[in-house]
C-alpha cells in the first residue's frame, strides 16, 4: 500500500466574489450590507408578485472586467437559470444563475510554485448569478425562530470555478492571493475571506502519485481566511489518505472547515435542484466592439507593473511583488519613487515601516497624511545623511499628527544628525577610554564589539551621531593604535 | 356575502380625461393596483395587497379608464375555473376588460360575452405589476364589444416600459393607423390539422364561415402543417415548467397564505403549499417540477421544437396575410375544469399564438353567422398587430355591410 508520499492531492477550488457594484444584480437597491436588516430591499428583491428582474449593466461590467484580469475568454451571450430550490433564504423557490451558458471560459492565473518554480493554474469558468438573504436564528420566550434579512439577496456575485490543477495547500493559497490581487486591481470586488466578500470552498480527492485518474472528490466549506484554507486542505489530504489506507473508500459528500479543532466534519447533503432556463432575464450579449472597450479600460496589470518597477526603479522581485501586490500602494510607491533618489529605500520604508503604521492607525493609504511627496522628502533627508535611521522614524511618527514638513520636523526637534567629524572624534575617544573590555575584544576580532560602542555613541549622542561614520573612526582608531 | 363576479369592487371608480375617458375597463385580480387586495384567485395570495400599480394600471388611469374593479378569475389565470369575465362583459358591468392570455383565456372569455378579444404580440404591452404563471407564453389581452375601444385601449397600454425588461424593443407600435391602412384583398390560411377536433357540425359552421369570407374579397387557402399537435405538447411541457418555477415564491414566507400548523420550516413549505393551491394549479405543477426533476431532456426538446414552430409559424406567412383558425368550439363542462387534459383540448386552437408570441384577434361568431355562438380567430404575424386589426376591421365591415367596427 502506497505510504504518504505516494500519495497527490488533486485540488479545485469554487469560489464566490462578491462584486462591489453599486446596486444589487436585478434591482437599484443599494449593494450593501445596512445597518439594520431589511433596509435595503424593493418589490424585486423581496419577490413580490408581478416585480421583474432588471439586469443591472454596472454589474455586467464589474463581472466582465473581473474575468479580463483572469485572463478569461468573455462568451458573446450568456444567459441566466433558474436553479430550482426551496429554503427561506430565497425569495422566489429558484436562484438566478448562468448554469448553461456561463459569462465567461478558460482562465487562468499564474503563481509560484512550491518547487519556486512558475506554474500556472487554469479557471473552468466563471458565471454570475445573486446572492440569497441572510436567515438569523434567535428565540421568541423559549420558541426557537428564523428571521430572514433580505439586505443581501439579490447582490451580485461571480462564481470562479477551477480546473483541479492544484495539488496541495500552497498551490490553492497562492492562487487565492494572486485572484485577489487581480481582482482588486480592476476595482471589481473587495475579495475578503474575512470579511465575507470572498466565499471559498475546495474540492479535494487523492490518486497515488503520478497517475492521471481523478477519483471521488470531497468537498470542504466554511474557510474564513486564506491560512484556513490551506489548513482544511492539508488536513483532508490527510484525513483521505488515512481512509485509503484503512480499506475504506471516499465517498462524495461536503464537509465543514473548524477552525476551532482544526479538522473537516461532514455536513448534512444539501438538496439541489435542477437548473431550467430563465424567461425573464435577457441573455447578456456582448460583441467584440464593446469587448474592446472593456479591455481598454484594463490597468496595468500586476506582472507587467512588477517587470516595469523591476526595470525602471531597479527592485529585486520580492520587493517589487511587495511594491505591486495592491494597485493603490502600487501607485503611492510609484509617486515616491519618481521624487527620491533610493526607489529601493522607499520600498522598503512603505513596506516595513508605512503599512505597518496605517494599519495600526486604521488608516487607509489613500488619505493618510503622509503623502507620497512629504515621505519622499523624508527619505531625501536620509539620503542626504542630514538624519540618521533613527531621527527619521522619529520625523515619521511626527508626520501623522504635524502638517509641517519633514525639514521642518528636523529643524525644531533638533534631529540633524551630528556629522562634524572633530566632534565625532571627540566622541569616540571617550569611550573608548571608558570601555577597555570592549577594546580588547575588538581587537581579538570580535565584531559584535564594535556594535556595542556605536549603541553607545548613539546613546551619548541622543541619536544624532552618524552610525556609519562613527563605526569607521572607532575601527581607524583601535586599528591605527 | 362575497360577490359573485368582482373579486375587489371599487365603490367609487376615478373618473379621467383621456382617450378612454368615460370607458370602465375590468381588469383581474392578478393586476397589481395600489391598495386592492391582489389574490389572483389563490389561497396562495390572500389577503396581498401590492404597493404600486402596475403599468398597464398606471396608463389606463393615466387615459382616463374608470376601472370598476376586480373580476373573479381562474387561479393564477390558468383556464376557466371561477373566471367571471364572460359573465360581467356579459352583464355590461364594463364596456371593456384587460386580461390574461396564458393558454386562450382573454380570447375565449370574448367570444363567451359576444366580444372581440385581442392577444397581442409577446412583448407588446407591459407586465410589469402583472402576477402571471407563464412568463415566456402569457401577455395582457384586451377583450371589448368594439374594435375601436381594442385599438384605443391597445394605442394606450402598448409601448416600451424599463420596468419589464422581458419586452420588445420595437414595441412601439402606431395603433392609430389601423382605420388609415386601405383595404385590399387578402389571403387567409387555414391549417388543415387545426381542424381534426371539429365535431361534424361545428366543422360545417366553420366551412360556412370560411365560404362567407371568400365572397368578401378573401382568399381561403388550405396549408398542412404537420407539426400542428406539437403546439399542445409544447406548450404543457415548457409552460408548466416555468409555472412551477414561477409558482415557487409562494412559499408563506415573505407574503401570502402560511400554514397554521408547522413544527418547522420543511413543514411550513409543505403544509402551506398544500392548502394554498387547488387542484388543477397543483397538477399543473407537478407536471413542471416532473419535467425539470425527472426528465429534464423532455423539456430540452420541447425548447427546441418550440424554435422549429416558430420558425415553421413564421414561414406561413411568406403565403399568407393572415391565419384563421376556429376558437371556443368546444364547451368545457365543469368537470373539466380540473382536469389539465380537458383544458387543453378546450384551448387547443388558442395555443399556438401563446407559444411563438404572435398577435391573434378573436372575432365572436355571429358577425359571419347569427346562429352561430363560436369565434374565429385572426392571427398575424410577430409585430403585425395593427395590420392584423386593420384587416379585422375590414372584414367586419365586408360582413356587417355598414362601416362602423361595432359587433352587435
Amino acid at each position: 500500500m502506497p505510504n504518504n508520499h505516494q500519495y497527490e492531492a488533486v485540488i479545485g477550488l469554487e469560489i464566490h466574489i462578491h462584486l462591489n457594484s453599486p446596486t444589487k444584480l436585478f434591482c437599484d437597491c443599494p449593494n450593501q450590507p445596512g445597518e439594520h436588516p431589511n433596509q435595503y430591499v424593493c418589490p424585486t428583491c423581496l419577490w413580490l408578485p408581478g416585480a421583474f428582474p432588471h439586469l443591472s449593466w454596472a454589474a455586467v461590467e464589474k463581472a466582465v472586467m473581473a474575468c479580463l484580469a483572469l485572463n478569461c475568454e468573455i462568451q458573446p451571450r450568456s444567459v441566466f437559470d433558474q436553479k430550482v430550490y426551496y429554503y427561506p433564504d430565497l425569495p422566489k423557490g429558484y436562484q438566478l444563475s448562468q448554469f448553461h451558458k456561463p459569462l465567461a471560459r478558460n482562465g487562468w492565473l499564474e503563481i509560484i510554485g512550491e518547487d519556486g518554480r512558475p506554474k500556472r493554474l487554469r479557471i473552468h469558468e466563471i458565471h454570475m448569478e445573486e446572492d440569497v438573504a441572510k436567515l438569523v436564528h434567535d428565540t421568541e420566550g423559549s420558541k426557537p425562530i428564523s428571521l430572514v434579512d433580505f439586505n443581501r439577496a439579490g447582490a451580485p456575485l461571480i462564481e470562479i470555478v477551477t480546473e483541479p490543477d492544484m495539488r496541495g495547500p500552497h498551490d490553492a493559497m497562492e492562487f487565492l492571493r494572486a485572484l485577489r490581487t487581480q481582482i482588486r486591481y480592476v476595482d471589481a470586488a473587495e475579495c475578503s475571506l474575512e470579511r465575507g466578500t470572498m466565499r471559498a470552498d475546495a474540492n479535494i480527492s487523492i490518486r497515488p502519485a503520478g497517475s492521471e485518474e481523478l477519483n471521488t472528490k470531497v468537498e470542504v466549506k466554511n474557510m474564513n481566511s486564506i491560512r484556513h484554507v490551506g489548513d482544511a486542505i492539508a488536513y483532508e489530504i490527510q484525513r483521505q489518505i488515512a481512509q485509503v489506507q484503512a480499506g475504506e473508500a471516499v465517498r462524495l459528500h461536503t464537509r465543514l472547515w473548524n477552525p476551532e479543532q482544526g479538522i473537516t466534519t461532514p455536513m448534512r447533503a444539501k438538496f439541489s435542484g435542477p437548473c431550467v432556463p430563465d424567461p425573464t432575464v435577457p441573455p447578456i450579449v456582448i460583441e467584440e466592439e464593446q469587448l474592446a472597450v472593456f479591455r481598454a479600460r484594463l490597468p496595468e496589470m500586476p506582472a507587467a507593473k512588477r517587470r516595469r518597477f523591476m526595470e525602471s526603479f531597479s527592485l529585486p522581485e520580492e520587493e517589487a511583488q511587495w511594491m505591486t501586490a495592491e494597485r493603490d500602494v502600487a501607485g503611492y510607491f510609484e509617486a515616491v519613487a519618481q521624487q527620491c533618489p533610493n526607489p529601493r529605500a522607499a520600498a522598503h520604508w512603505i513596506y516595513e515601516q508605512l503599512l505597518p503604521a496605517l494599519k495600526e492607525r486604521r488608516m487607509a493609504l489613500t488619505d493618510n497624511p503622509v503623502d507620497p511627496s512629504r515621505l519622499a522628502a523624508l527619505l531625501t533627508l536620509v539620503e542626504q545623511g542630514e538624519i540618521n535611521a533613527t531621527a527619521a522614524k522619529e520625523v515619521f511618527d511626527h508626520m501623522f499628527v504635524s502638517p509641517e514638513s519633514p525639514s521642518e520636523i528636523v529643524e525644531q526637534r533638533g534631529l540633524r544628525q551630528m556629522t562634524d567629524t572633530s566632534e565625532l572624534e571627540l566622541l569616540v575617544a571617550r569611550l573608548l577610554e571608558a570601555h577597555p573590555d570592549a577594546v580588547g575584544n575588538i581587537r581579538k576580532g570580535k565584531a559584535q564589539a564594535i556594535g556595542f560602542l556605536v549603541g553607545q555613541a548613539m546613546r551619548a549622542s541622543q541619536g544624532k551621531a552618524d552610525p556609519k561614520r562613527v563605526r569607521e573612526i572607532i575601527a581607524a582608531r583601535v586599528q591605527g593604535e | 356575502m362575497p360577490d359573485p363576479i368582482f373579486a375587489y369592487r371599487d365603490a367609487s371608480p376615478a373618473a379621467g380625461e383621456g382617450p378612454l375617458s368615460n370607458v370602465a375597463v375590468l381588469i383581474q385580480p392578478n393586476l397589481a393596483v395600489r391598495g386592492w387586495e391582489c389574490g389572483a384567485g389563490s389561497v396562495a395570495l390572500e389577503k396581498y395587497v401590492p404597493l404600486e400599480d402596475a403599468t398597464a394600471v398606471a396608463k389606463l388611469k393615466a387615459a382616463g379608464a374608470i376601472l370598476p374593479g376586480s373580476v373573479r378569475m381562474a387561479e393564477l389565470g390558468l383556464g376557466t375555473d371561477g373566471d367571471r369575465m364572460a359573465d360581467a362583459l356579459k352583464q355590461g358591468l364594463g364596456q371593456a376588460a384587460v386580461m390574461t392570455d396564458l393558454m386562450g383565456e382573454a380570447r375565449c372569455a370574448a367570444v363567451a360575452s359576444r366580444c372581440y378579444g385581442f392577444k397581442p404580440s409577446y412583448g407588446l404591452i407591459s407586465r410589469f405589476g402583472l402576477n402571471g404563471l407563464i412568463p415566456s407564453m402569457e401577455c395582457l389581452g384586451v377583450a371589448a364589444r368594439s374594435l375601436d375601444t381594442i385599438t384605443t385601449i391597445m394605442a394606450v397600454l402598448a409601448g416600451p416600459d424599463e420596468r419589464d425588461p422581458s419586452m420588445r424593443r420595437e414595441a412601439a407600435l402606431d395603433f392609430s393607423q389601423v382605420n388609415q391602412i386601405p383595404e385590399k384583398p387578402l389571403t387567409a390560411g387555414v391549417i388543415r390539422e387545426s381542424l381534426q377536433g371539429l365535431s361534424p357540425d361545428e366543422a360545417k359552421h366553420f366551412e360556412q364561415a370560411l365560404a362567407r369570407l371568400g365572397t368578401m374579397n378573401v382568399r381561403v387557402t388550405a396549408i398542412n402543417f404537420p407539426d400542428y399537435e406539437l403546439f399542445r405538447v409544447v406548450h404543457q411541457a415548457v409552460g408548466s415548467v416555468e409555472a412551477s418555477s414561477h409558482a415557487g415564491k409562494y412559499d408563506g414566507v415573505r407574503y401570502g397564505h402560511r400554514t397554521a400548523n408547522a413544527e418547522n420550516w420543511n413543514e411550513m413549505y409543505l403544509r402551506s403549499r398544500a392548502e394554498s393551491f387547488g387542484l388543477l394549479i397543483k397538477s399543473f405543477l407537478f407536471q413542471g417540477a416532473y419535467f425539470q426533476f425527472q426528465n429534464y431532456s423532455a423539456f430540452e426538446h420541447a425548447c427546441r421544437i418550440r424554435g422549429r414552430l416558430l420558425r415553421q409559424t413564421l414561414d406561413l406567412f411568406e403565403r399568407v396575410d393572415i391565419l384563421l383558425a376556429p376558437l371556443g368550439f368546444r364547451a368545457l363542462d365543469s368537470s373539466g375544469d380540473s382536469c389539465l387534459e380537458k383544458l387543453y383540448d378546450h384551448f387547443e386552437p388558442a395555443l399556438p399564438a401563446n407559444v411563438v408570441g404572435f398577435p391573434a384577434l378573436a372575432v365572436p361568431g355571429e358577425i359571419w353567422d347569427p346562429d352561430m355562438n363560436r369565434g374565429l380567430q385572426l392571427i398575424g404575424p410577430p409585430l403585425a398587430d395593427v395590420r392584423l386589426l386593420a384587416a379585422a376591421c375590414q372584414l367586419v365591415n365586408a360582413a356587417s355591410g355598414k362601416g362602423t367596427h361595432d359587433a352587435e
